[in-house]
C-alpha cells in the first residue's frame, strides 16, 4: 500500500498529504530524502532507499520545477508498487492545474486524488495483466474473467471496464503483431467512449460513500477532467510511434550505437511516467546498447551527433531563435536542455571529471530546470550554466565542519588524543603530506605524534622517520613485518602516556581491488576507531578516482566486523599545483563519498598546504 | 603613419569643438541655464532615491541550523498558522507582507520583507546574497535538541556574526530560542552561555589554513579576554519563541525595532 503522498513546495512548505493514510511515518524519511539525496544533486535517480528502525521505504518523487513544487511518494519497500510513477505524474498534473501560490489548503484535491489512485491502479492491474498476455491462454482466461465479472456487476466499474478494453485493444494488437503498444492502444480505445461512463460510475460509487450526498457539479467536473486526461495520454501516445520506426530506420541505416543510446532516453522523456514499466519491460536490449557506447569509443561519434543538433537548430533561423530570447520561451522541456547539457558535460570531462559524475550531474540539473520559464533575455546555455553552478557550489560545500583545530581542542579536553589515518591507493604522497598536517598542527601549539604503520613498503618507515627529524616531533615505530593495527594501538597508547594531542598514523598503499590488504585497513580502522579518516588522493586521477573512492568505501564497509563501520570522513587532494586548471578530481571525489575535501597538498616544502576555495574550483571548471 | 592620424585626429576634435562652441553661442543663455537645471535636478533626484532607499532597508532574514523552525516562523508570521507542518527547505522562502498580527490593527503599517533562508549546510552560499540589504538578522536556535547541535550552530553563528558586510553596517542579530513550549527546553540564558563559551573556542581555532580561505574577516571580540556577545560591534540580544503555539511576540517587537512601522 501506498503510505504517504506529499505534495510540498521547494520553500517547505507542506500543501497537501493524504490524510486517509493516518498512519504517521516511522522515522523522518521525507526530511532524510531532501537532504541525503534531493540536495546532493542526486536528483537524477529514480527512487530512494529509506532505512530506520522497525521500517523500510521507499520514495518516489517528481518535481513541478515551474511552479516549484515537489511531490513525493512513500511505500514500504517490499511491495513493488507499479503505479506510483504514474500516480505521482498524474497527481502534479492535476494538482499544477488547481495550484494557486496564495492558497495553502487544498482539502477540495482529496476527491480528485481518490480518483486518480483509483485510476492508477486500475491500470497498473492492467499492465500486469496485458503482461502475461504474452500467451494466448491467459489473455483469453482474462477476457473471460472479464466478461463474467462484467455480467455480474451491472454496468460495471472502471477497473472491470479498462481490464476488457485492454484485451479488446491487445487482439487488435495482434493482428498487427506489435506487442509495444499494448497499454497505449488500451488507453486510446478508452479515450474515446469509455471513460465518462467509468469516471461516472466511480464518482457514483464515491459519492454513495459520502453519505449520498453528491454535488452533481463537482461530478462534471471529475468527469470533465477525466476525458482531459485521457486525451492527452493519447496525444503523448501519439508522439513516440514515428520515432520509435525512424529509431530502427536509423540503426538499420549507419548502424552507430549513440543513435540508439539517444532513443533510449527519448521515449521516457516524452512519454513521462505514463507507461514507464512497459518501456522498461521492453528495454534490455539498448540497455546493452548503452553499456556498449560507455565501453567503446563514443566521443567521436557523439560529436557527430552534436553537429547534427547543431545544424539543425541553424535551420531554424535567427530570427525565431532572437524572438524566441526576447519573449521567453514557455516551458523548457528535456529536448531544448539537451545540446546545452552535452556541451556543459564535455566541458566537465575536459576538466577531468569523471564522466559518470558529469552525466550524473547533467541529469540532475535538467531535472531541477525541466518545465521551468525561461526568462526573457536569457538563453538556455546561460540557463543551464547558472543551474550547474549552483549545483557544483552546493556539492563542493562541506557537510560537515572541516575545522579538525577544533575537534582536536574539543579531544583535548576529553582528554585522549585525536586520531587521523591517512589511507590511499600507491604513490599518492600519504607520508609527504602526512608531514604538512604534522607541521601545520605544530604551528598552532597542537603536540603531534606520528605513528608509523606502514609495515609493507620498504623505507617507509625511514621515510617517515627523516620527516619526523626535521619537525622535531616523536615517532613510534615498530619496524616492518608486524601488524599494522598493532602498530597504531600501541603508538595511541603511547601517545595518550606521554600526552601527545594528535596521532597521525601512516598507512601503506594499497591498490582499492587488493582484498587482503583492504582487510587490514579496515581491521586497523576498526580496532583503533580513528577520530577522523583521510582518503588521500591526487589530483591527478580521472575516471579512476570514482572507482577509488567508492571501492574504498565499499571494502571498509564491507569487510569491517562492526555492524555500522567507519567510512572516510574527508579527503586531502595531492598534487594540485601539477593539474592547472583540471581540477575535475575534486568534484568527482566530493561526488562520490559526500566527504569534503579538508586539504589540498600543492607544493613539496612543508608549507604548501591549502583549504579547498570552493568559489574557484567552480569558477575554473565552469571556464 | 601614426602621427599623421594624431595630427588628423586632432584637427577634427578641434573642428569638433569649435562648431560645439559656435553652437552654445547661439542659444540664449536663459535655455541654457534652464538645461542645466534641470540635469542637475535629475542627478540629485536620483541620489537623494537611492538614499532614502538604502536607509529604509525592510529586510529581516531569518536564519540557522536545518531543523530549528524558521519556516514554520515564517509562515507564523506572515500568515498566523504554520498551516500542516514543513519540510526541508530546498529553496529560500521569501515575502513582503504586513505582520499577520498587525493586519487587524488600524492605520496602515509597513510591511517587512523576511527571508526565510534553508539551514542546510550545503544552501547556506544564498545567505551571502540577501545579507547585503538585511535590516535585522533572527538567528533561530532550536532549544530542545540545543546541546547536540551547539557546535554547528554555534560555527555557523560565528560564521555569519564575522562576515564583512554585518560587522561593517552592524546588523543587529537576534538569537531566537525556538521550541520553549516544549518541557525539556533550555532557558535562553543557557543557550547564550553555551553559543559564547563555543565561539571563545572557535576564535582560537579559526586561524584559516591560509589567506586562500576568505570567508572570515573579522576577529570577534577582544583578544585575551572571554568572549561575550556584548563584544561585537553590531548589537546581539536573545529572545524566546515558540513557533508551533505561535508565541512569537519577542520576535515581532525585534522586526518592529528595525523595521519601523
Amino acid at each position: 500500500m501506498l503510505e504517504q503522498l506529499l505534495i510540498f513546495t521547494r520553500g517547505g512548505l507542506i500543501l497537501w498529504t493524504y490524510k486517509e493514510l493516518g498512519n504517521a511515518l516511522r522515522g523522518s524519511p521525507i526530511d532524510t530524502l531532501i537532504r541525503s539525496c534531493l540536495l546532493e544533486e542526486r536528483s537524477g535517480a529514480a527512487s530512494y532507499n529509506y532505512d530506520a528502525p522497525g521500517a523500510s521505504y521507499t520514495l518516489k518523487w517528481t518535481f513541478h520545477n515551474e511552479l516549484g513544487l515537489v511531490f513525493v511518494a512513500v511505500y514500504q519497500r517490499i511491495l513493488h508498487l507499479l503505479y506510483v510513477d504514474d500516480l505521482l505524474s498524474m497527481v502534479k498534473q492535476e494538482f499544477s492545474d488547481i495550484y494557486d501560490p496564495k492558497r495553502t489548503s487544498y482539502d477540495d484535491f482529496d476527491d480528485i486524488f481518490q480518483q486518480l489512485k483509483k485510476e492508477a491502479e486500475a491500470r497498473a492491474e492492467e499492465m500486469k495483466k496485458s503482461k502475461q498476455v504474452g500467451k494466448p491462454v491467459n489473455n483469453q482466461l482474462g477476457r473471460k474473467q472479464g466478461q463474467v465479472q462484467n455480467g455480474i456487476a451491472d454496468g460495471g466499474n472502471k477497473k472491470k471496464s479498462g481490464g476488457e478494453s485492454g484485451n479488446d485493444g491487445r487482439d487488435g494488437d495482434k493482428f498487427r503483431g506489435r506487442p509495444l503498444e499494448n497499454g497505449n492502444l488500451n488507453n486510446n480505445h478508452v479515450g474515446k467512449g469509455e471513460v465518462p461512463a467509468a469516471v461516472n460510475a466511480n464518482g457514483k460509487e464515491n459519492g454513495i460513500s459520502n453519505t449520498g450526498a453528491f454535488d452533481v457539479n463537482k461530478l462534471q467536473k471529475l468527469r470533465s477532467k477525466g476525458g482531459k486526461k485521457t486525451e492527452t495520454v493519447v496525444n503523448k501516445v501519439s508522439k513516440p510511434e514515428p520515432k520509435k520506426k525512424i529509431t530502427k530506420k536509423n540503426r538499420v541505416w549507419d548502424d552507430s550505437p549513440p543513435e540508439s543510446k539517444l532513443d533510449f532516453t527519448d521515449p521516457v522523456s516524452e512519454n513521462g511516467e505514463q507507461n514507464i514499466s512497459v518501456v522498461a519491460a521492453d528495454q534490455g536490449e539498448s540497455m546493452m546498447d548503452k553499456e556498449e557506447i560507455i565501453s567503446s569509443d563514443s566521443e567521436s561519434e557523439e560529436e557527430d551527433t552534436g553537429k547534427d543538433n547543431k545544424t539543425d537548430k541553424q535551420k531554424k533561423g535567427w530570427f525565431s531563435s532572437m524572438f524566441q530570447s526576447i519573449a521567453g520561451k514557455s516551458n523548457l522541456e528535456k529536448s531544448d536542455l539537451e545540446p546545452a547539457l552535452k556541451a556543459l558535460k564535455d566541458r566537465l570531462m575536459t576538466k577531468n571529471v569523471a564522466e559518470e559524475i558529469a552525466e550524473k550531474l547533467c541529469e540532475s540539473v535538467a531535472a531541477s530546470l525541466e518545465g521551468k520559464r525561461l526568462a526573457s533575455f536569457t538563453r538556455i546555455s546561460s540557463t543551464v550554466q547558472a543551474a550547474m553552478e549552483d549545483a557544483l557550489v552546493r556539492i563542493l560545500t562541506p557537510r560537515r565542519s572541516i575545522d579538525i583545530l577544533r575537534d582536536v581542542h574539543s579531544a583535548k579536553e576529553q582528554g585522549k588524543p585525536y586520531v587521523v589515518v591517512f589511507v590511499g591507493v600507491n604513490g599518492v604522497g600519504k607520508s609527504t603530506n602526512l608531514a604538512k598536517v604534522a607541521y601545520w598542527l605544530l604551528q598552532h601549539n597542537v603536540n603531534v605524534m606520528m605513528a608509523a604503520c606502514d609495515t609493507f613498503r620498504s623505507g617507509a618507515v625511514e621515510q617517515l622517520r627523516t620527516h619526523a627529524r626535521r619537525l622535531q616531533i616523536p615517532i613510534f615505530e615498530k619496524g616492518y613485518e608486524k601488524d599494522p593495527a598493532i602498530v597504531a594501538k600501541e603508538a595511541i597508547q603511547e601517545a595518550s602516556r606521554n600526552g601527545s594531542d594528535v596521532v597521525l598514523v601512516d598507512t601503506a598503499g594499497r591498490m582499492q581491488d587488493n582484498e587482503p590488504l583492504m582487510r587490514a585497513l579496515s581491521k586497523l580502522i576498526y580496532v583503533n576507531n580513528p577520530d577522523l579518516v583521510l582518503f588521500v588522493g591526487e589530483a591527478l586521477v580521472g575516471n579512476d578516482a570514482v572507482d577509488q573512492l567508492s571501492k574504498f568505501n565499499q571494502k571498509l564497509g564491507d569487510l569491517s566486523p562492526s555492524p555500522n563501520p567507519r567510512l572516510i570522513d574527508g579527503i586531502l587532494l595531492t598534487k594540485f599545483d601539477t593539474i592547472d586548471d583540471k581540477v575535475g578530481a575534486a568534484l568527482s571525489m566530493v561526488y562520490i563519498s559526500g566527504a569534503p575535501v579538508m586539504f589540498v597538498g600543492c607544493g613539496q616544502s612543508y608549507t604548501d598546504l591549502k583549504k579547498l576555495n570552493v568559489k574557484s574550483i567552480v569558477k575554473t571548471l565552469l571556464k | 603613419m601614426d602621427k599623421v592620424k594624431v595630427e588628423e585626429l586632432k584637427i577634427q576634435l578641434q573642428q569638433l569643438l569649435n562648431e560645439a562652441q559656435e553652437f552654445f553661442r547661439k542659444i540664449p543663455p536663459p535655455q541654457l541655464y534652464a538645461a542645466i537645471g534641470v540635469v542637475l535636478f535629475t542627478v540629485l533626484l536620483f541620489l537623494i532615491i537611492r538614499l532614502f532607499k538604502r536607509r529604509s532597508s525592510n529586510t529581516i532574514l531569518l536564519t540557522g541550523l536545518s531543523g530549528s523552525g524558521k519556516t514554520v516562523l515564517f509562515y507564523q508570521l506572515r500568515d498566523g498558522s504554520s498551516h500542516q507542518g514543513t519540510v526541508t527547505s530546498m529553496e529560500p522562502n521569501e515575502g513582503t507582507f504586513v505582520l499577520h498580527s498587525e493586519t487587524s490593527k488600524k492605520g496602515k503599517m509597513k510591511p517587512v520583507h523576511i527571508v526565510d533562508v534553508p539551514g542546510h549546510s550545503r544552501l547556506r552560499a544564498k545567505l551571502d546574497k540577501f545579507l547585503s540589504q538585511a535590516a535585522g538578522i533572527v538567528f533561530v536556535v532550536d532549544a530542545v535538541e540545543f546541546l547536540p547541535n551547539v557546535r554547528a550552530a554555534s560555527e555557523y553563528l560565528y560564521d555569519i556574526l564575522t562576515k564583512a558586510s554585518v560587522v561593517k553596517k552592524k546588523i543587529p542579530l537576534l538569537i531566537l530560542c525556538n521550541k520553549v513550549d516544549k518541557v525539556t527546553a533550555h532557558t535562553k540564558d543557557f543557550i547564550r552561555r553555551q553559543l559564547e563559551k563555543e565561539i571563545d573556542k572557535l576564535r582560537a581555532s579559526r586561524t584559516s589554513l591560509s589567506s586562500a580561505d576568505i570567508t572570515n574577516e573579522y576577529s570577534l571580540g577582544v583578544p585575551g579576554e572571554a568572549f561575550a556577545f556584548s563584544q561585537c560591534q553590531n548589537k546581539v540580544t536573545v529572545a524566546e519563541a515558540s513557533g508551533l503555539t505561535n508565541d512569537i511576540s519577542q520576535l515581532e517587537q525585534f522586526i518592529r525595532e528595525y523595521v519601523k512601522a
